[in-house]
């Protein structure tokens, strides 16, 4: 990236912060249309980027027209610096121990060929999306909308190697580690832990995304594939599982990706809930691919409006647009081909009648009724999590 | 004999990684302003994370800066202590140099 490009958006970001001068804290929509760098990282053509070390990259919003996100376009996020730059093959396992009739150490190799290989598409989503919504800024990276993709994942079952390995009497708790680490050896490691009844069968360890290997940043050659569920808990370079009765207290489980554990999870920067829960499962959203704020479009022509909208797998029921600043809601047409946990495409076919600015807003229902906020009425948390906004995008009609 | 070669070569050759060797993550050079505590930031922020981060939050208060020291310190290990030194020339070259100009 450019250095020029970033200031830009950190000015862009400072200019929307300075602006007000709040007790509450805000929502609004989220700073979108960030430039690409002009630098490729490794396996990805540029994308938007807020760091190399570690690598921090976000999908642009033309990646919200397909219903499965290019490889090359996947967005990237890491927690710690140290990520070991090869990965031998032949000698990497997956270990799995604790409370385990027979620890085992697998194989990629064996991976794809003792157990059923299974496929699953499903959205990945950082709980951080869109952050940049919430006033006063929420500490972590300032994304807009795209910490967010959708894939093929094709692997195995974690029950399966779970049965394999054989469950001891009193386990409860797994644990996910990978091969990412810190500079200090203090510094806690990226763990996440699930409970076993949180985990069902369609969650998998994947080895391949939409039909290549797992990308080298996207956590290759192996990272566990929950469905439904923030991108926290999908651990990248995974190396162990660790079986256990009680739960261990970790930094990235017990203080990072938690919102408030009360019915709105919210809170006041100035009062802070103290009783917090972890994220989990996505809150229902739709994104607008195309068209893209700042774009022209002619008076009186077709423009068909394309986005993508997505829940925890219950499954998306509408995608409503709005082109009078919702006064009035329209049905969009939807295309649901890759099964619940992945993108619902939508598309709307838009005749602009009146020249000026529009705005062109989207908004998600799924099957039990939950249906987006306006950016405005999303409720504020400190970590800026699962933001569900309606997406706004404005065009000019000339 | 030829031929048995390479059809070994293919079948190990399945489980080859589509990236040949050592992954190289580009290394990119933000623009630091520098000044008074300056080296305070190299040694202790840049030991696990790229500037980007630094200026990816925008101007923010001192307090704001202060916690995220804070938070450094607490979880992930930096070693410093709050009552330092150290500590306050961090806090202090982020508020000059990346700060809104309020305290809280």
């Amino acid at each position: 990236m450019q250095r020029r490009d970033f200031l830009k958006t950190s000015i862009a970001t400072s200019a929307a912060i300075m602006g007000t001068s709040l007790s509450a804290g805000v929502t609004m929509q989220p700073i979108t249309g960030q430039e690409v760098s002009t630098m490729a990282f490794p396996e990805k053509r540029p994308l938007i980027t807020y760091s190399d070390r570690p690598p921090l990259l976000e999908s642009p919003r033309s990646t919200f027209t397909s219903r499965v996100t290019p490889n090359d376009e996947f967005f990237v996020r890491w927690h710690l610096p140290d990520i070991p730059t090869h990965i031998d093959l032949d000698s990497y396992t997956i270990k799995i121990d604790g409370l385990v009739e027979r620890e085992l150490n697998i194989t990629l190799k064996q991976l794809r060929e003792d157990f059923e290989q299974v496929e699953v598409e499903a959205v990945l989503q950082c709980g951080g999306n869109s952050r940049s919504a919430f006033k006063p800024i929420c500490g972590g990276i300032q994304w807009g909308h795209g910490a967010m993709g959708s894939a093929v994942w094709k692997g195995v079952r974690l029950s399966d190697l779970l049965n394999r390995a054989g469950l001891k009497k009193g386990a409860h708790w797994i644990g996910f580690n990978g091969k990412d680490n810190a500079a200090y050896y203090e510094t806690p490691n990226f763990i996440r832990e699930l409970e076993i009844e949180e985990l069902n069968d369609h969650v998998i360890i994947a080895y391949e995304m939409n039909g290549e290997d797992l990308p080298y940043l996207n956590g290759f050659p192996l990272r566990l594939i929950i469905p439904g569920y923030y991108s926290d808990s999908w651990v990248k370079m995974l190396s162990n599982i660790t079986v256990t009765h009680d739960y261990k207290s970790l930094f990235f489980m017990d203080v990072a990706y938690r919102v408030p554990d009360n019915e709105t999870e919210s809170e006041t920067p100035q009062n802070k809930f103290k009783k917090t829960k972890p994220i989990t499962n996505m809150n229902v959203k739709s994104i607008i691919g195309y068209p893209e704020t700042g774009m022209k479009v002619y008076h009186n022509s077709h423009v068909v409006v394309r986005g993508v909208a997505f829940d925890d797998g219950h499954g998306i029921q509408d995608v409503l647009i709005s082109t009078d600043e919702g006064k009035t809601w329209e049905k969009s047409l939807l295309a649901q081909e890759g099964g619940r946990y992945a993108y619902t495409q939508f598309r709307f076919t838009y005749k602009p009648t009146k020249y000026g600015k529009v705005n062109i807003m989207a908004k998600a229902v799924n099957r039990l009724g939950d249906e987006q906020p306006l950016a405005a009425d999303v409720l504020w948390n400190h970590g800026g999590y699962k933001f569900n906004g309606i997406d706004i995008v404005t065009v000019e009609v000339v | 004999m030829n031929k048995i070669i390479i059809l070994v070569m293919i079948m190990a050759g399945s489980l080859a990684a589509q990236v040949k060797g050592d992954v190289e993550v580009p290394y990119i050079s933000y623009e630091i302003k520098m000044g008074e505590g300056f080296d305070a930031i190299q040694a202790n922020c840049l030991m696990c994370h790229s500037f980007g981060y630094v200026i990816n939050q925008g101007p923010q208060s001192k307090d704001f800066w202060a916690k995220k020291t804070k938070k450094m310190i607490t979880h992930f290990k930096m070693p410093m202590t709050e009552d330092s030194k150290d500590f306050e020339t961090v806090v202090n070259y982020l508020f000059t140099y990346y700060g809104n100009g309020k305290l809280k």
